[in-house]
């Protein structure tokens, strides 16, 4: 019958060209990665030098990222341990206490909002909350602070540590919480010795990409650590980062304080790749059967 | 006796513990709600303090604040359209060139592609995800926009333009509005598509993920039903497994909106940070994000409180966007019967 | 009491009016609802110490759910009502005032899938104990080696007890699990489908178990393998839509039980 076959042709002509089509999507996407990551290789490597690890960015085009590296790892600490205790507790809350309760789910649904909110609006908030108090209570002399910054990370860490437990807390089979029960254990001796040893890989893979999530947020601490050309420890100073420092030199007129700037940026990128890959591996080398 | 007095002993040493569990569980209870009650303090504090920041320059220009082009810091007068607009034509930029690349990178995922290909094609997608944004930053005004502004943006001034090198109009040009979008003397390539085009590299693997994740929710029997029926695989696809996971597809759309409208940095160094209104989607432009960036740092009084402003309308539509994207996903969810 | 009602409650043949052992618990008509539905309907059955009473019937007869109401697992979940009486050394453990506690350090648990805790074997059993006794590290030593004799794991274990418990085999982690409940030394011992996840030679060992334990503890054991009741109960109680249809000693349930229902359901006419 001729005008089915012409019917099935038409057929078959869309289905390849859709599938064609899908495939070139694919293959677009790839392109996209794959110039990403070449051209942030090729442009970083060459101010890959070591003095990039040794000097300070008081130096300018003769220095370094030592500082900023620093600063980085700084703030980085202090919002994964603010956010780690809160988020798993929080998590924990969610799962055991308040799992299919109306405020639960509410919880839930916030903080799956709070998850993608804009960095730098939070970063804001703690600007009004942390940087002006402190300038007002400290006459000025403290103003901008790698505590401030710690935190305005605490809160986009935050979502993602609560909304892993959560999720892994809630993999856990019910059958192990009746048969601690049973027992007459109680329930916060349950979940605190019992469940979260269970999911214990699923949560420090939670922790770990929330860590590989602020390590390259920008906008959130340019108002609270807000920068610094020297060597610093101390959180209650101004504090530099290996983001910020990459969008000022980026922003600078200058050829050789991009090249800089792309050293810290492949860097940054070996940094957080590397992390996401451990987050990986921690959750399938320690993939607890539970059939 | 003995026995008597052990197991009365042993049974008020049991009540004690049960007294004390009791206690333990309730204070732990508290803390781990305490915890969870932070989330929402942050959420209500973010907004909060943006609007609290904000209130001088609501107060001061009204309702007017949200349709101004102004701009002027030496009169000290603001308007929040130029940067609302950017934000919203950024996004929608993105969206446009992003969700049908991510249906296809999940059609491909989910049917075309050989077993053994489909984890690490789907780890690298995954990876563009994780790349920070400011190295999304770096690479759109260091190689994207030169780049673009070489080999894309002239195609388009000329043959869709309105300001053609040459002089001469094209026929879309003349007789259509596209004229006004693509045309442009701006000599860089800055500009609100460009930056259009990197938040949609960026939120491609946002919105491919949920899609695929809730296609292969799709129960296999449905799909075997219709291959039974003699369907091709596009058909089943586009026939069966997207209307079955619209709201679900349609919540990963408004996820990746939600991402779109809140970067800052990718999009401040491709945008140009023009604060005036154009158009043209070749001329720079200006976002919420960016101007709060770029200018946060130097601005005092009214600037500052208008960037706060600014802030808040940013929160409360990007909230709004997550809040439609989050019910829309967990409406799938209920489907399902999760 | 009438003679028939007597028989349902009492498990005793008719030839023998004689109870078969002093009675454990005494349950009184139970009635269980979830979410609103009648699960349980008037449940009364005296279950006799120091003997395995098995509890059979068709999926959904509200096996599982009766046996969990023993030890009030139940009440973790939102919206589970038991009304009724279930006396346990002369007192109602369904009373509010009744401590959990008390009930859980006199009944224990064992579940359908093996449930080790995420620690070491030695830890799986003592950890328990810890919560309710303060002993010394060589009283713990021996109480953990007794409970683990007790379920027939201690020499497959006893050079590995600091290794974690999830490395053992399905059968060894449900032994584990039961050392793990009879190391509170309870009076009850609750059997949730024990051998359903586990292999048929494991199955066996348990079986094997169950026969050695019951002279210690009183064993209610849940199964939907009618061959395991026939095999390792003393008594049998057929459920059926929430009710309980017959309940007598095993011998008398499988050859002439004396309800049609029981009769169709031992003979697979349904199930």
């Amino acid at each position: 019958m001729a005008g089915n076959s012409s019917l099935y042709l038409r057929r078959r002509f869309t289905n390849a060209l859709a599938l064609a089509l899908s495939t070139a999507a694919t293959v677009l996407g790839l392109i996209f990665l794959a110039w990403i990551l070449w051209e942030t290789l090729r442009q970083g490597i060459g101010a890959l030098t070591p003095k990039l690890f040794t000097k300070i960015t008081a130096y300018g085009e003769e220095g370094g990222l030592a500082n900023a590296m620093v600063g980085s790892l700084i703030v980085n600490f202090i919002g994964i341990a603010i956010a780690t205790p809160i988020g798993v507790l929080a998590g924990a809350w969610l799962a055991e206490y308040a799992n299919r309760t109306r405020l639960g789910e509410s919880i839930r649904f916030l903080n799956d909002i709070l998850l993608s909110a804009p960095s730098i609006v939070l970063g804001l908030f703690v600007y009004t909350i942390i940087v002006l108090p402190t300038t007002a209570l400290t006459s000025g002399n403290t103003t901008f602070s790698g505590l401030a910054g710690g935190v305005a990370l605490a809160l986009i860490a935050l979502p993602v540590i609560v909304r892993t437990t959560d999720e892994m807390l809630r993999l856990v089979p019910s059958t192990l919480r009746e048969a601690s029960l049973s027992l007459g254990i109680p329930q916060w001796k349950l979940t605190t010795q019992i469940l979260m040893r269970s999911a214990r890989s699923g949560i420090i893979t939670g922790v770990l990409l929330a860590l590989a999530r602020i390590s390259g947020e920008t906008a959130p601490l340019l108002f609270t650590a807000f920068g610094n050309n020297y060597m610093t420890f101390n959180p209650m100073d101004k504090m530099s980062s290996l983001p910020q420092v990459i969008y000022q030199y980026a922003n600078d007129p200058g050829e050789s304080m991009h090249a800089i700037a792309w050293a810290g940026a492949f860097v940054l990128t070996m940094f957080v790749l590397l992390l996401s890959l451990a987050s990986r591996l921690v959750l399938s080398r320690n993939k607890v059967s539970h059939d | 006796m003995q026995a008597n007095v052990g197991a009365v002993a042993s049974t008020i040493v049991q009540e004690e513990r049960a007294h004390r569990d009791a206690r333990h569980d309730r204070l732990f209870s508290w803390l781990l709600k305490g915890c969870a009650l932070l989330v929402l303090a942050s959420l209500l504090g973010a907004a909060g303090a943006t609007l609290w920041g904000g209130r001088h320059a609501f107060g001061t220009f009204g309702w007017h604040f949200l349709v101004s082009s102004a701009w002027d810091p030496g009169s000290d007068t603001y308007g929040a359209l130029v940067p609302v607009y950017g934000t919203i034509a950024t996004s929608v930029i993105a969206l446009i060139i992003a969700v049908p690349i991510s249906f296809g990178v999940a059609l491909y995922l989910s049917e075309v592609a050989p077993a053994w290909l489909r984890t690490p094609v789907a780890s690298a997608i995954e990876l563009l995800a994780g790349i920070p944004s400011i190295i999304y930053g770096m690479w759109g005004l260091f190689i994207f926009a030169p780049f673009f502004a070489d080999h894309i943006k002239p195609w388009l001034t000329n043959y869709l333009g309105d300001k053609p090198d040459d002089g001469k109009l094209s026929w879309v040009a003349q007789h259509t509005f596209i004229g006004k979008l693509f045309g442009s003397d701006y000599p860089f390539g800055a500009s609100v598509l460009t930056a259009g085009i990197v938040l949609a590299v960026m939120i491609i693997p946002f919105i491919s993920s949920v899609m695929r994740e809730v296609f292969q929710t799709v129960p296999t029997r449905l799909k075997e039903s219709a291959y039974a029926l003699g369907s091709s695989t596009w058909e089943v696809s586009w026939d069966i497994v997207l209307p079955y996971t619209r709201s679900a597809v349609i919540g990963g759309i408004f996820l990746g909106l939600g991402r779109a409208l809140g970067e800052t940095m990718a999009v401040t160094f491709v945008l140009g940070n023009a604060m005036q209104f154009s158009a043209s989607i070749l001329d720079p432009g200006a976002s919420i994000a960016s101007t709060i960036a770029n200018q946060f740092s130097e601005a005092a009084g009214l600037q500052k409180s208008t960037l706060m402003a600014l802030a808040f309308l940013l929160f409360v539509v990007t909230f709004i966007v997550l809040l439609i994207a989050r019910w829309m996903l967990r409406q799938l969810a209920h489907k399902e019967g999760r | 009491m009438t003679e028939s009602a007597a028989a349902g409650i009492h498990p005793q043949s008719a030839a023998s009016s004689a109870p078969i052992a002093p009675t454990k618990i005494k349950v009184r008509d139970l009635h269980f609802y979830y979410n609103g539905f009648h699960a349980l309907k008037g449940i009364s059955m005296d279950i006799p110490e120091k003997k395995v009473t098995a509890i059979i019937g068709p999926s959904g007869c509200g096996k599982s759910t009766l046996l969990r109401i023993f030890n009030r697992i139940y009440a973790i979940y939102p919206k589970l009502e038991a009304k009724g009486e279930i006396v346990l050394d002369g007192e109602n453990i369904l009373d509010t005032g009744y401590s959990m506690n008390r009930l859980r350090s006199k009944v224990g648990m064992v579940f359908q899938k093996p449930v080790p805790f995420p620690m070491t074997i030695f830890e799986n059993v003592a950890y328990g104990i810890r919560h309710h006794e303060k002993l010394s590290r060589a009283d713990m030593d021996i109480r953990v080696e007794q409970a683990l004799r007790s379920a027939a794991l201690w020499d497959e274990v006893k050079d590995k007890l600091k290794q974690s418990a999830l490395g053992l085999s399905g059968g060894q982690q449900q032994r584990l699990c039961i050392a793990r409940g009879i190391a509170l030394k309870p009076e009850v011992l609750l059997l949730d489908e024990p051998t359903s996840a586990l292999d048929p030679i494991a199955t066996g060992r348990i079986e094997q178990l169950v026969e050695e334990l019951k002279n210690e503890y009183t064993i209610v054991i849940v199964t939907h393998n009618m061959q395991q009741a026939a095999r390792c109960s003393d008594l049998t109680a057929f459920m059926y839509l929430g009710e309980l249809i017959e309940f007598d000693r095993t011998e008398q349930i499988f050859t002439k039980p004396s309800k049609k229902q029981t009769e169709d359901y031992i003979t697979g006419r349904f199930g």
